[in-house]
């Protein structure tokens, strides 16, 4: 009895060691933003009110930020499930360009389809692309032990011109004004949770990724190999672990993570590919995982905040005039501040 | 001058944190003496001897040297007193000669030419007055451990020091090279030097010490002459009375009763031919062949380097076999991947615990069970049974004394005696009828040490066979059944209990003789 108590009492004493530095990181990148936005003569108060509660005031603004959710929690999944293993794939910006691109594809090849069907091709090409613009990087990691920042990264630019192209020549909406493919199979839409205003279903599959996800990680044989092999590969490999296949399968999912949130673009928000629609998903996302601390439980958390800061950042910049960068600028902060945090609570 | 005092260190303390390591220690240490100074690991001498190079800044405390107060702060300051230290690992440029190593930092006749010659003729003597024999113009790469020492020690000698710190200076050596060693601390101590040895091992201690200072748990247990010192005095004196010395395994000379001395017939391992090689295909291990029998401790004595690893990491699946055969109970193992021998029933301490055995961030609970996380208890129908690995992990807590508050805290902030308990935990609590360990008791107190002693003791008894590569002789002599020496990649010898002789097995270690 009094050993569970202890337990009990070591779990509570360990969460709030891991809250209180977030919480003073995120004071402290407000504060010194506010004294930023004083001395240029915005009204502090105002603009920090809009920032937090633009999300919570209307439906729309609640809606508004759960698709900006959406994409930021698989974007940072696909960042932290390859930390998990010590890899950094810097590559979802592309992996999600091509999820889009395959989903999209699909979708206007077999637009005829019905929903049963074509719904779930869909989502399937997506998840297919992302995982094998991924398993490029991971495979020439696997096979010539090439550092996998640099091809994730030179991956994306690759991706880059690949929906220039789709979108301008091979399916172009010649009636945009943007580059922009013709519309998917209204099969391939993915059917509303809320009407009004409009809330498609992704989020259902984003949320249900994260939970297999943090399941696979901590309560499966497999998760293990893969924390053990991020926490020290050599060991790892020392006591029977393949950590070269878990650098590979680590990568992988994360690429089919990011495509599988292109497909919820295309699918869910856009019901087209258009240029441009991966945003700025990507450094986002990695600023999640990096607050997370590759925190599987914590990452969809964080991905909630920050999709909460980036909705009243847009709002700010509407009604306020306040550029949204200034947000920006306090999510830095405060992964710097988390970051300083650990260096703190060493000495 | 003889017997006057020559460096006095008065009250010292050093805590780290809330780690009280040194309590108010004295240490008198005087001229024309080797003064060995015992204790066992984490009792504080390294951190002692630090504090008087320069690297630590005690808390409190003062040095006297020939009865004048100094401050040092820094290693710096400490060589301008006249006190050089020779760490456990050297400090050296491989790719340097020995004189170049050696006036490294010092200054120079000829600094812009940087022609050493004067200086090599300085070294070349003072080789030849200390019996430090050694090429003033050879590569340190090229150089065998020992040699590389006696650089070491010349790099004090040649910047003038009265008093000289040997931080556990046999680590590595042979017993022919320790013997060396030995004569040639006494030339420097017949001409007015002073010479502080640091060990935990008592036999050296007491075969080359003027006086000999014991520390414990950071404090001043006894400091005696040589003539008033016995084994069973400094035993007390290190280990307190917690341990029955006349029962310890760690102190026994002759061994075990003849019922532990029985060896099985069945072999459990055999070795035929092995060979393994690097990525240029040069061989590490060349032509080993031995068998393992049940109840059998098989030892394997060498010099640091000269294959060991490379033949525990072979049989273990970690690296690949490149000729010969193996097998475990007439199934071959070559070729067979670490997990498929983990699961046959073999199981391995690694040698560099942090480096090959050790995930830092992961908690202590996952430590405990890398590499069996397939197994049961801990897994059950595809999913990690989270209730029973923290239950065995509280049972292994308790049972090898690791210190940590919980299960669950991250391992990164165990220390390394504990460190090492996790490795033994590990190994010794899952059945293996092979079990591959190399330098099991790097890094532990004397009652950690009796308690892997008795663990090896008790899997032998259950009819378990072991493979032990170690560099601790004494250790191998007192558990094995048969001791191998391994000189670059190759057995240079087998002896059988009985037939050990410390001398023999330190020459087939140099490569001078080999034995059929």
């Amino acid at each position: 009895m009094s050993e569970q108590t202890t337990e009990l009492g070591h779990s509570i004493k360990a969460l709030a060691d891991t809250l209180i530095p977030y919480i003073l990181a995120v004071v402290a990148a407000f504060a010194a933003v506010g004294i930023f936005f004083a001395a240029v003569g915005f009204d502090v108060l105002q603009a920090y009110s809009t920032i937090l509660f633009t999300s919570f005031r209307t439906p729309n603004g609640f809606v508004q930020t759960l698709l900006k959710y959406v994409p930021l929690l698989l974007q940072a999944l696909a960042f932290t499930v390859p930390l998990t293993a010590g890899k950094f794939n810097i590559g979802g910006e592309g992996q999600l360009i091509v999820g889009a691109i395959g989903a999209a594809a699909v979708g206007i090849m077999f637009s005829g389809l019905p929903m049963l069907l074509l719904l779930p091709m869909v989502i399937l090409a997506g998840i297919v692309f992302g995982g094998f613009w991924a398993a490029i990087p991971a495979w020439l990691l696997y096979r010539f032990g090439i550092n996998e920042i640099l091809t994730t990264v030179m991956m994306n630019f690759i991706s880059f011109s690949l929906i220039d192209y789709v979108a301008t020549e091979i399916w172009r909406d010649p009636t945009a004004g943007h580059p922009t493919t013709v519309p998917i199979g209204a099969g391939g839409e993915f059917p509303l949770l809320v009407a009004k205003p409009p809330l498609n279903s992704g989020i259902v599959l984003a949320l249900a990724a994260a939970v297999i996800v943090y399941v696979y990680v901590n309560r499966t044989p497999g998760g293990y190999d893969l924390v053990a092999t991020g926490a020290n590969a050599r060991a790892s490999r020392v006591f029977g672990i393949n950590v070269r296949v878990m650098f590979l399968l680590s990568l992988i999912v994360g690429g089919a993570l990011a495509g599988l949130s292109g497909a919820i673009e295309v699918a869910g928000v856009h019901h087209r590919l258009i240029e441009g629609l991966q945003s700025n998903f990507l450094l986002l996302g990695i600023i999640i995982g990096l607050m997370a601390r590759g925190n599987l439980l914590a990452v969809p958390f964080v991905a909630f905040f920050i999709a909460v800061l980036e909705v009243g950042a847009s709002a700010m910049q509407r009604t306020m005039m306040i550029p949204v960068e200034f947000v920006f600028i306090v999510e830095a902060l405060i992964l710097l501040f988390v970051l300083l945090s650990d260096v703190v609570r060493r000495r | 001058m003889k017997n006057s005092t020559m460096l006095e260190m008065k009250g010292v303390r050093k805590s780290f944190g809330t780690v009280v390591a040194l309590d108010d220690v004295n240490l008198q240490l005087k001229s024309s003496e080797i003064h060995g100074l015992l204790g066992g690991n984490g009792a504080g001498k390294t951190t002692l001897m630090n504090v008087l190079y320069g690297l630590y800044k005690p808390d409190r405390g003062e040095i006297y040297l020939r009865e004048k107060k100094v401050e040092i702060q820094s290693p710096k300051d400490a060589i301008s007193c006249g006190i050089g230290m020779v760490h456990q690992h050297f400090l050296q440029i491989d790719s340097y000669t020995v004189t170049e190593n050696i006036v490294l930092g010092t200054r120079l006749k000829n600094r812009p030419t940087l022609d050493l010659d004067q200086e090599e003729q300085r070294i070349q003597d003072l080789s030849e007055r200390f019996g430090l024999e050694v090429s003033p113009s050879s590569l340190v790469e090229e150089l065998p451990m020992g040699i590389r020492q006696r650089v070491e020690i010349l790099k004090a000698v040649y910047r003038g020091v009265d008093v000289l710190i040997l931080d556990e200076p046999t680590t590595n050596l042979t017993p022919q090279e320790v013997e060396s060693l030995f004569q040639s601390l006494r030339v420097m101590v017949e001409e007015g030097m002073s010479v502080v040895f640091i060990t935990h091992k008592l036999r050296e201690v007491l075969s080359v010490s003027d006086r000999i200072s014991v520390l414990r748990d950071g404090r001043n247990v006894i400091t005696l002459p040589r003539d008033e010192a016995s084994e069973e005095v400094l035993v007390r004196a290190m280990v307190g009375e917690g341990l029955d010395v006349g029962k310890s395994l760690v102190f026994s000379d002759t061994g075990l009763d003849q019922e532990a001395l029985q060896v099985g017939q069945e072999p459990v391992l055999r070795v035929e031919g092995l060979q393994v090689v690097n990525e240029e295909g040069n061989p590490l291990v060349k032509d080993c062949s031995f068998q393992i029998r049940e109840k059998e401790i098989f030892g394997v004595a060498g010099v640091a380097g000269n294959g060991q690893q490379e033949l525990a990491e072979s049989l273990m699946g970690i690296r690949p076999i490149a000729g010969g055969q193996a097998s475990i109970d007439d199934t071959s193992i070559v070729g067979l991947e670490t997990r498929e021998l983990l699961e046959m029933g073999v199981t391995y301490i690694p040698e560099d615990r942090l480096q090959d055995g050790f995930l830092p961030t992961a908690n202590v609970a996952q430590n405990l069970i890398l590499g069996y996380q397939r197994q049961e208890p801990y897994h059950n129908r595809g999913f990690l049974d989270w209730n029973a690995i923290f239950r065995a992990a509280r049972e292994l807590i308790t049972e090898y004394n690791i210190m940590t508050p919980s299960a669950k805290e991250p391992a990164a902030n165990l220390s390394g005696g504990n460190i090492q308990r996790v490795m033994l935990a590990r190994a010794f609590s899952h059945p293996a009828k092979l079990l591959v360990a190399h330098n099991p008791t790097r890094g532990l107190d004397i009652g950690s040490m009796e308690f892997v002693y008795s663990k090896l003791l008790e899997r032998k008894e259950q009819g378990m066979a072991t493979l032990l590569l170690s560099e601790d002789l004494d250790e191998l002599m007192l558990l094995c059944d048969r001791i191998a020496t391994i000189y670059r990649g190759q057995f240079a010898g087998v002896l059988e209990r009985g037939e050990f002789d410390k001398y023999q097995i330190g020459r087939m270690m140099s490569g001078v003789e080999t034995h059929e």
